[in-house]
């Protein structure tokens, strides 16, 4: 186990380029509440890692500042590029991709609308280009549609293509967000609570569907950081997990090194974690 | 029975304008929930640009691009200048910043044109076309067919682009598009310029017909909200039939209805206006504003 420490204080760490994300020094305040303070850890590039802690550990408004919807202080680097001060289309351009504690999604488009609504950082075609050679275009959307439709199928929601999601059940929902987020390939994929509304078995299969597809998509390495509170599912899955609890980092590490730490336990997980992670 | 055709047949050449109209109006609303009042007024200084244009020398047809180019760059820029400072302020607010650009636009036009009426020479001449007794003349045949295409662009930009993918999700919700990193800012630039465009387009077609003045698309917007709330606020085909039915409408009750010819017969785009808010608030094709639980 990885005590935490003050990450100002830390020495530079010589593994930074085999980090898919770096948080350093991440704090956040609103109207004088303290909801981040100094949060420093690396995340290991690939494979799914998890982020845990009580209710109001900071654990979404960590993900805010990463993907860029909240300003903050300190920095965060992905695989070792500095995106501290990018806002959050060209945080999502260079390969950081989310979903929500509750999905969000454009429940006025079709899902298959949603979800090729996630590549859209990987098209080429700017506005003026558009405008002016709109049809050459054309084959790029094809494009997009047809890589929806395949994802769509991998996430066993095919026959959802043109419905609307604004009338889906919570679960539903949850596929699409899933999806559209694979759909723009990401470097680093932030998911809020990915199994929230399913069952566990549900939970595990969108998580390896997830993995499946980005690692398949020959871009390079994908990297999982997830938020949730299934501890059994996130000691099954999780390579690496990092603690937070009210605003600090409380420890990182494999998830028998968390389940041991009586930090841990006292802080957030009773003893269900022991039996879990025996 | 020639007649009535020949009615609808023009009534579907004006609804046309007001289709084109309408569709500038839907564009903005939904991205950005402004009724622009002043698309009328944009439209009008686009005609006027282009009639100083033709005055100049310069043929219709680079006249006319050049007037809609033009409009595009000015509805982006009133987006950035005027509505984007206030655009969080509420429908109140938004709706007084669109009163106040129509009554300066209108303003600046007068000042610049003076308010004499133009004469606007038609860019197809002045025949007739048509099957037997049935004719419509080549500028109302030209100008129908001017916004059919324009619309049509439109329309296939916004469905068949990368770019269109970003336009719908904003103009459905911004708050989310932004959330999935869409440059919420510019793609709505983007629609108040295409909606320039379209207004444009309309204006230029409108102008040879109904004289060129200040005032020349008052009424057309008039017509042209009838329309917009009668095909939906939030469905760019609604507007399009919209226009249409109310262009047709017009036509028919002018010449049908005893007594309602002339300006009476902006009667009909109040009585519209009243049965869908009446029946349908969201109109014939538009989504009734839903809030998940």
């Amino acid at each position: 186990m990885k005590p935490a420490t003050d990450s100002g204080s830390r020495p530079p760490d010589p593994s930074f380029s085999r980090h898919a994300l770096e948080v350093r020094d991440v704090g956040v305040s609103f109207q004088g509440v303290r909801a981040l303070d100094e949060v420093g850890f690396g995340v290991p590039s690939g494979g799914v890692s998890a982020l845990i802690g009580p209710n109001g550990a900071g654990k979404t408004t960590l993900f805010n500042c990463v993907s860029g919807l909240y300003r903050h202080e300190g920095g965060v680097l992905l695989d070792g590029e500095d995106v501290t001060g990018l806002g959050p289309h060209a945080r999502a351009a260079r390969g950081i991709a989310r979903t929500f504690q509750t999905p969000v999604l454009l429940d006025e488009l079709p899902v298959l609308d949603n979800v090729m609504l996630g590549g859209h950082t990987r098209t080429r075609s700017g506005v003026l280009a558009t405008l002016v050679a709109g049809g050459l275009f054309r084959s790029e959307e094809r494009r997009l549609r047809n890589e929806a439709s395949r994802l769509l199928d991998a996430f066993g929601i095919a026959h959802l293509a043109g419905t609307v999601p604004g009338s889906l059940p919570h679960g539903d929902r949850r596929r699409v967000e899933v999806a559209r987020a694979v759909m723009a390939r990401p470097r680093l994929l932030l998911l809020d609570e990915p199994a929230a509304g399913l069952d566990a078995d549900e939970a595990r299969e969108l998580l390896e569907t997830a993995m499946a597809v980005c690692d398949g998509a020959g871009e390079g390495t994908t990297t999982a950081l997830l938020v949730e509170h299934d501890m059994e599912l996130v000691m099954s899955v999780a390579r690496h997990v990092i603690v937070l609890d009210a605003g600090k980092l409380l420890a990182t590490g494999t998830p028998e090194e968390i389940a041991e730490d009586p930090r841990v336990i006292a802080a957030y997980l009773g003893t269900e974690i022991e039996e879990v992670g025996r | 029975m020639t007649e009535f055709i020949q009615q609808i047949l023009a009534g579907l050449a004006a609804g046309v304008v007001y289709a084109g109209l309408a569709l500038a109006l839907g564009v903005v609303f939904q991205g950005t929930g402004m009724l622009n009042l002043a698309q009328g007024e944009l439209a009008t200084l686009s005609a006027f640009g282009a009639w100083s244009l033709v005055e100049a020398g310069m043929s219709f047809w680079l006249a006319f691009p050049a007037a809609v180019l033009l409009s595009a760059a000015l509805g982006a820029a009133v987006e950035r200048v005027l509505v984007r400072p206030v655009e969080g302020a509420g429908p109140m607010v938004l709706l007084a910043a669109g009163a106040a650009m129509l009554l300066g636009l209108n303003a600046l036009i007068a000042l610049v044109w003076d308010t004499d009426p133009k004469t606007f020479a038609s860019p197809f001449g002045a025949s007739s076309v048509g099957v037997g007794e049935i004719r419509l003349t080549s500028q109302q045949v030209g100008a129908a067919v001017l916004v059919l295409v324009t619309m049509g662009v439109i329309a296939a930009l916004f469905r068949f682009t990368p770019v269109g993918l970003k336009l719908r999700a904003v103009a459905t919700n911004p708050d989310s598009a932004r959330l999935l990193g869409v440059r919420t800012g510019r793609m709505l630039a983007l629609g108040w310029a295409l909606a320039g465009a379209v207004g444009a387009v309309a204006g230029t077609a409108a102008a040879p017909i109904a004289g060129l003045s200040p005032e020349m698309m008052a009424g057309p917007l008039l017509l042209a909200l009838a329309a917009a709330t009668l095909g939906g606020m939030t469905s760019r085909g609604g507007a399009v039939v919209g226009g249409l039915i109310i262009g047709v409408a017009g036509s028919l009750a002018s010449r049908y209805v005893p007594g309602l010819g002339g300006d009476l017969q902006l009667v009909v785009p109040f009585a519209v206006i009243f049965a869908v808010l009446l029946l349908r608030p969201q109109g014939l094709f538009g989504r009734a504003a839903t809030v998940r639980a």
